[in-house]
């Protein structure tokens, strides 16, 4: 069977070979099987449930949910639009792109999914890991490869960290389910300290990479901050370490508590140093042989990876100035919806999925086929889901932005809020999840359209805001500016307020709790006087967090409980 | 099924409802033993005699091509029973953020392969 890869070499993330590619159809074979095992009565339910959450497959509360994977958020134009195919043929138009850079479809049927695993293995593509207690979707840096501050590009390591993971027979029944991020910048744009694992890559002395690691990070039930287990892990040791904690969790997490049974519990019940030697002494004790990851292992992986093939700069960047001077709208969108390239002539470009009033990361199948024309056409074939719900297209020269705005802008998706008050990470709530206690969507649809003015968003500035539907997170409210948790008060939804939460490297924190739940149009009122407050107190450029950890909550609790 | 969905007061009604296990779809139990789409046309129990026919209708679940029998505690009004519960009113009616997406919602034809 043939290892090399088809060519063109797909720009961004790793190319299928036939081994991968029988391995898909052979798990959308036995997947098959299943189903009809299972519609046949010869499975019961019970004995099914885990075999389809270990395809993706979800019973929510409307329908079945497919959540497919999507490797640290890239996928190439065809493979986008294989998930409008899904959406348009298999679903009700639409697909919704989640904080872990995957997508999920809310109406699928049992009887389709084979079909549908079969379409998506098609495009060397599956749903493989995006539920059960495993090792879930590793996620990375949006602007990964692009991003002018990135010292090393974390995507080879994110693949080999896929590759170690999938199906990894040690780790596939875990205490509780298992989540990595990987970066590449000194900029933490992963959350890195509120993973199980965050990695932040950075060249080493003999010029292969190190890696900080933190463990012990997460959201949920029981938000905490990761903390450092090593600051310099070799590249060649890298699998061998993440084994080393793995097994450690393994062992020694908790299983007769859902709810403790996240490593962060045991990281916290041992203490950092305790983990840290029971990791070490593991790690010592292994064949370190058997998981060494030499430099031709790694670069076999780089090898399987397309690269852009950047034109010259030309007069690109004076072409955009002078589009930007003569446009008001576009310069604006420009400024918010753009990151700067390490190649000149370049730029990456956000596209929101949050339009005034829209359902976050919420985008339908022509939205999706004119993504996939707009990657082919402006950005080598490439696409990335953000952890944040939007788009992003990795390499664009600045002097195709303006029609590139144009084209968004009739479509809508040209919206210029990225970092803002409306660029809201939403969970899918109460209207989809059958664990949610209130509803995302709808009270982030009224504060979208409460502060959608693009003078007042400019006004207020840069601003987290996250809303979840149910204490489990999905949202990552405790890491917003300001964070919204729904709660479940006698049967009916109310919603809690937190704030000062930030998933910055250097002061990532947890959001605090400001008071009693209250109702959406409550929240929503509350939110509207809280950013009143924070206008008439900030000091000259201080941004909502800092003026938020200068003055401490209090007066913002004053604010959002004063009666009209 | 998560187990707080299926919780009753000592005293009042409640309707039998389920997955469909082909699609997924929401159905409730009405007075003919079919299972209809239509939380209207569900036939409303007494809290005191409904634990029987959950047994009974979860039973025979696999057979009715079911998953997830529970019963919803529901306040009868002249439109029909109504969930008490924000959650339960939500399943019955279709998510709140897409009024197309009701029990009325209809699937798109049979597709043919492409």
């Amino acid at each position: 069977m043939s290892h090399a890869p088809h060519s063109p070499l797909p720009v961004g993330h790793y190319a299928y070979d036939e081994v991968d590619r029988t391995f898909l159809k052979q798990r959308v074979a036995q997947f098959r099987d299943q189903v009809e095992r299972r519609i046949s009565g010869a499975l019961t339910e019970e004995e099914f449930k885990p075999l389809r959450l270990m395809n993706g497959l979800y019973l929510q509360l409307h329908a079945y949910m497919l959540r497919v994977a999507i490797p640290y958020g890239i996928l190439n134009s065809g493979q986008m639009r294989t998930l409008a195919q899904i959406a348009q043929r298999y679903d009700r138009d639409y697909g919704h792109f989640t904080t872990r850079q995957n997508i999920q479809f809310n109406w699928i049927r049992l009887e389709d999914t084979p079909d549908i695993l079969a379409l998506l293995a098609d495009a060397d593509m599956h749903a493989i890991q995006t539920s059960g207690n495993c090792i879930r979707n590793v996620t990375a840096d949006q602007f990964a490869g692009a991003a002018a501050d990135e010292v090393l590009d974390p995507r080879v390591h994110a693949e080999i960290l896929r590759q170690w993971s999938t199906l990894h027979p040690e780790f596939t029944f875990l205490p509780r389910k298992f989540k990595i991020a990987i970066s590449g910048s000194p900029q933490d744009r992963v959350a890195a300290r509120f993973h199980d694992i965050g990695l932040m890559a950075r060249n080493g002395e003999n010029g292969r990479p190190v890696f900080e690691v933190y463990v012990g990070g997460g959201l949920g039930r029981t938000p905490i901050v990761g903390v450092k287990l090593r600051d310099d892990l070799p590249e060649e040791d890298l699998i061998a370490y993440l084994e080393a904690i793995l097994r450690v969790y393994n062992e020694f997490g908790r299983r007769d508590n859902i709810y403790k049974a996240r490593i962060k519990i045991l990281v916290q019940a041992l203490g950092v140093d305790e983990f840290r030697d029971r990791v070490n002494s593991e790690f010592v004790a292994m064949d370190r042989a058997r998981y060494r990851l030499d430099e031709g292992i790694v670069a076999a992986i780089r090898a399987r990876f397309g690269v852009p093939d950047f034109d010259p700069a030309g007069q690109a960047a004076e072409k955009l100035a002078q589009q930007r001077k003569a446009d008001r709208a576009f310069d604006f969108w420009v400024r918010t919806n753009t990151h700067a390239h390490k190649q000149p002539g370049y730029v990456s470009v956000t596209i929101s999925c949050k339009p005034a009033g829209g359902i976050p990361g919420d985008v339908t199948s022509s939205q999706m086929n004119l993504l996939a024309d707009l990657a082919d056409q402006l950005s080598f074939g490439e696409l990335r889901i953000t952890h944040l719900q939007n788009v992003v297209l990795g390499h664009v020269r600045q002097d195709k932005l303006y029609g590139l705005w144009q084209t968004l802008e009739q479509n809508g998706l040209g919206t210029a809020n990225v970092g803002f008050i409306t660029d809201i990470v939403a969970c899918p709530g109460l209207d989809y999840c059958a664990l949610a206690n209130a509803r995302s969507i709808p009270i982030a649809q009224k504060l979208s359209e409460r502060f959608a003015s693009p003078d007042l968003q400019r006004e207020i500035g840069p601003l987290r805001l996250n809303i979840s539907g149910c204490i489990n997170a999905c949202g990552h409210h405790h890491a917003g500016h300001i964070g919204i948790l729904g709660v479940d008060k006698r049967g009916e939804e109310a919603f809690q307020i937190t704030l000062g939460g930030a998933a910055d490297q250097d002061t990532v924190s947890i959001g605090q709790i400001i008071g009693a739940a209250m109702s959406e149009d409550e929240t929503v009122d509350a939110i509207a006087r809280i950013i009143d407050t924070y206008l008439a107190r900030r000091t000259a450029g201080e941004q909502f967090i800092e003026t938020c950890r200068r003055l401490g909550t209090a007066p913002f609790k004053d604010a959002a409980y004063a009666t009209a | 099924m998560d187990r707080r969905n299926n919780r009753r007061d000592a005293e009042g009604s409640s309707v039998i409802t389920a997955n469909r296990l082909l699609d997924g779809r929401i159905v409730w139990l009405a007075a003919d033993g079919e299972w209809s789409p239509f939380i209207r046309h569900a036939h409303v129990y007494s809290n005191a005699d409904i634990e029987d026919a959950l047994k009974q209708q979860t039973a025979s679940a696999q057979d009715n091509e079911l998953v997830g029998v529970y019963g919803v505690q529901v306040t009868v009004t002249s439109s029909g029973p109504v969930p008490i519960t924000s959650r339960e009113r939500i399943r019955a009616g279709g998510p709140s953020v897409h009024p197309d997406f009701t029990p009325e919602w209809q699937e798109h034809p049979a597709v043919s392969p492409a």
